[in-house]
């Protein structure tokens, strides 16, 4: 397309050993100072869309394309055979920058600090360090990294994570950045460094991709949409035109309210005077450091009750220890002072595997949950010594539940990213616990996802299950909760 | 704790010193080498890390010494008790003792060594000198493995946990734990390094042309001229066990 930086015409791309196209008559550009919106449902292509665009999968090595990928002007044509031109994935990332949609795959795991890890591909172009240090200094302030350039990219929380990730591609200044899901996980601060840093790139002239499956504002301040189903693009123009688009309604694309409302709260708790079924008292708990010193505490003197069939929502911003919270429920942390009891009974002394069976935990990053090699073995491991003969019926219906039933047979890593996350939370919902914690339940979950997530935090609420989620997403944890928790300075108080 | 002398000091000592041990081949140095690195490790906070580390690979390696040259030794000649075909000879047992003590000396320097250099210096010291940066990150890489190893075995560990496995309760419920964590370690290890090489691909580690080290590591003189002793005795104690080791030419 004429004046575009980065074109794509995709006829079809096929996986080795894939006989179904996983994208199919996709016409893609992308024009410098414009961001561009590829939306679409869970399991639509835009990934392996994102990835062709950005040298990460590239043609030959990672399957076969036909049709074309155009370059700053250089045209490079796919037959899908052994003649094929071959992509120089160095070459190519000099003028692409790609985040992926899990943050902590981008890093190179061998640099101690945050600064390190930022200046890690300027050191590969052979960057002056003055200018190096200069650069540093300048990403780490446009996506509030400043206060951590001293710290061990591995202790970095989910949204931090993701930011250093973006910086990481955007402090090479490439001209085209594609960005697949880069909301994900970010605090309020932190969505609007992001959205800043995007307006200033547009401003420079970088074209940027971004890859979601929600028309939120980020989208929706798209020049171009292209809706994407089933590895298909359906449907290509302003957001204007296809935001009310049948095209789009029939994708699992989440449609954050057009108009501001405040989402209706709901309803008080229905059993209010009944004994709790997760206490915290007291609780107080910081990391520790290098040679065993304590860090400053994350959680101060946190109480917390909840009361059967009650849906609590805890907000916070990046870092605040909102996981680390989670993580005391079910004994994977303890509280260096404090107790936390379930249904009345203090785990202390216990080994946190007996928690497992009043506490259902989901984690934030859900690879870091999925250790099995089929996806009906993850789902009942562990449930035959909870629930003996009926754990096959058990494990059959949680994966019902989630929308995963056809999919038992499959490895939990060829799974999309939401669907791993609805894996990990049939994991938890097959075990049927007494109190479920949720971190970070909706993110990368499209339209059909949040549904089946809504239906089973309710169902859980409804048998009388006390239910905690941590959430960025404010809208969503008003309408969910009975109760929106902000955890700040290691406290918790209404927000 | 990281040591207080630049990394390439570091790395020359531990070598040098493993060298000079091998070269000499006595078992009392090798023991006052060995003795020495245990002591040094205590006091850098790693005693325990090193001794595991150490015991790991050296009773195996001692006890098979033992069974070759303290049972079957042909050179042997004071045979101090006879069992069937195998002769416990005093040379044999002289001879196991020496490999033993030489190999735990240089395993102990190596740990001391591995366990207390700071892995991003060493790497950026290298890279000033102008090894390729694919050297560096193997290095780094291997350095950083048990502890990644380890962080990877915490989550898949907190993962069963939290699904019921229990695994502080004894020796048995260990091995089981042990069991149930290896093949979703081996298989997660070899799943991340392909999307590793997608990232480093992609953040310019396989292009060419010449790299920029963004942490600077202080390199004073004297440790220069430390390393430059170091490597001239390590020399010498090679040619001077070659002298004494080379054989002599009888009368025609």
């Amino acid at each position: 397309m004429a004046g575009a930086i980065l074109a794509a015409r995709i006829c079809s791309f096929n996986f080795h050993g894939e006989r179904a196209p996983a994208l199919r008559d996709v016409d893609f550009s992308a024009r410098p100072g414009t961001v561009t919106a590829v939306l679409g449902g869970s399991g639509s292509g835009k990934t392996t869309l994102g990835k062709l665009l950005a040298g990460w999968l590239r043609p030959g090595p990672a399957g076969r394309l036909r049709g074309s990928l155009a370059l700053a002007g250089e045209l490079l044509e796919f037959q899908g055979g052994e003649d094929d031109p071959r992509i120089n994935p160095a070459a190519w990332s000099d003028r692409v920058g790609y985040v992926p949609q899990e943050a902590a795959a981008m890093l190179s795991t061998v640099r101690s600090t945050v600064a390190e890890e930022l200046a890690f591909g300027l050191e590969n172009r052979g960057t002056p360090r003055a200018r190096m240090l200069r650069e540093v200094a300048g990403i780490a302030e446009l996506t509030g990294l400043t206060a951590l350039l001293g710290r061990d990219p591995a202790t970095l929380s989910g949204g931090e994570l993701r930011r250093l990730a973006m910086a990481c591609a955007v402090i090479t200044g490439p001209g085209v950045l594609v960005l697949d899901e880069p909301l994900a996980s970010l605090d309020a601060a932190g969505v609007i460094q992001v959205r800043d840093l995007i307006c200033r790139l547009t401003g420079a002239g970088t074209a940027v991709v971004v890859l979601s499956q929600a028309a939120d504002g980020l989208a929706r301040s798209a020049a171009h949409w292209i809706i994407l189903d089933g590895g298909t693009a359906t449907a290509t123009g302003t957001p204007r035109k296809l935001i009310r688009s049948a095209e789009l309604a029939r994708t699992g694309t989440v449609l954050p309210a057009v108009t501001c409302t405040v989402p209706a709260v709901r309803a008080q708790s229905p059993v209010p005077d009944t004994e709790p079924v997760l206490e915290l008292e007291g609780v107080g708990f910081g990391f520790p450091g290098a040679g065993g010193a304590v860090h400053e505490p994350l959680l101060r003197n946190l109480g917390l009750t909840v009361r059967p069939g009650e849906i609590v929502a805890v907000t916070g911003r990046n870092g605040a220890g909102k996981s680390t919270l989670l993580r005391h429920f079910n004994g994977l942390l303890r509280p260096d002072t404090g107790t936390v009891r379930v249904a009345g009974q203090s785990f202390a002394g216990l080994p946190a595997g007996r928690a497992a069976a009043s506490v259902g935990l989901l984690f934030q990053h859900p690879r870091d949950q999925l250790f099995e090699r089929t996806v009906l073995r993850e789902v009942s491991f562990g449930l035959r010594r909870l629930h003996g003969r009926e754990a096959g019926s058990r494990a059959h219906e949680a994966l019902e539940t989630v929308g995963l039933s056809r999919d038992a047979a499959t490895h939990p890593a060829e799974l999309p990213a939401s669907k791993q996350r609805l894996l990990a939370l049939a994991t938890v919902l097959a075990r049927r616990p007494a109190v479920l914690a949720l971190d970070e339940p909706t993110v990368g979950l499209d339209r059909h996802g949040l549904g089946r997530l809504d239906h089973a935090v309710s169902a859980a609420a409804a048998r009388g299950a006390a239910v905690v989620l941590v959430t960025h997403d404010a809208a969503y944890a008003r309408a969910a909760a009975h109760r929106v928790l902000e955890l700040d300075g290691g406290c918790l108080r209404d927000a | 704790m990281p040591s207080t002398l630049p990394p390439l000091t570091s790395l020359t000592a531990a070598g040098c010193t493993a060298v000079i041990t091998t070269a000499a081949g006595t078992w009392p140095l090798s023991l006052a080498v060995g003795l020495a690195a245990a002591v040094l490790a205590v006091r850098a906070g790693v005693g325990r890390r090193v001794l595991a580390a150490a015991a790991a690979v050296l009773l195996p390696l001692g006890l098979s010494l033992l069974m070759l040259h303290g049972l079957f030794f042909p050179e042997g000649r004071t045979v101090l008790a006879v069992w069937g075909p195998a002769r416990v000879t005093a040379e044999g047992l002289t001879f196991a003792l020496e490999s033993g003590t030489r190999t735990g000396a240089c395993v102990m320097v190596l740990l001391l060594f591995s366990f207390t250099v700071s892995a991003p210096d060493l790497v950026a010291a290298l890279a000033g000198r102008g090894l390729p940066p694919q050297f560096g990150f193997v290095l780094a890489s291997a350095l950083t493995l048990l502890p990644a190893m380890a962080g990877r075995l915490d989550n898949i560990r907190a993962a069963q946990e939290a699904r019921g496995l229990v695994l502080r309760g004894g020796m048995l419920s260990r091995l089981v734990g042990v069991r149930l964590q290896m093949v979703p370690l081996v298989l997660g290890l070899i799943e991340d390094s392909g999307s590793r090489a997608q990232a480093l691909e992609a953040r310019g580690f396989g292009g060419p042309g010449p790299r920029t080290s963004y942490r600077e590591v202080a390199d004073p003189p004297a440790g220069r001229r430390f390393r430059t002793a170091l490597l001239l005795f390590a020399a010498a104690a090679v040619a001077l066990r070659l002298a004494a080791s080379w054989p002599v030419a009888g009368p025609s």
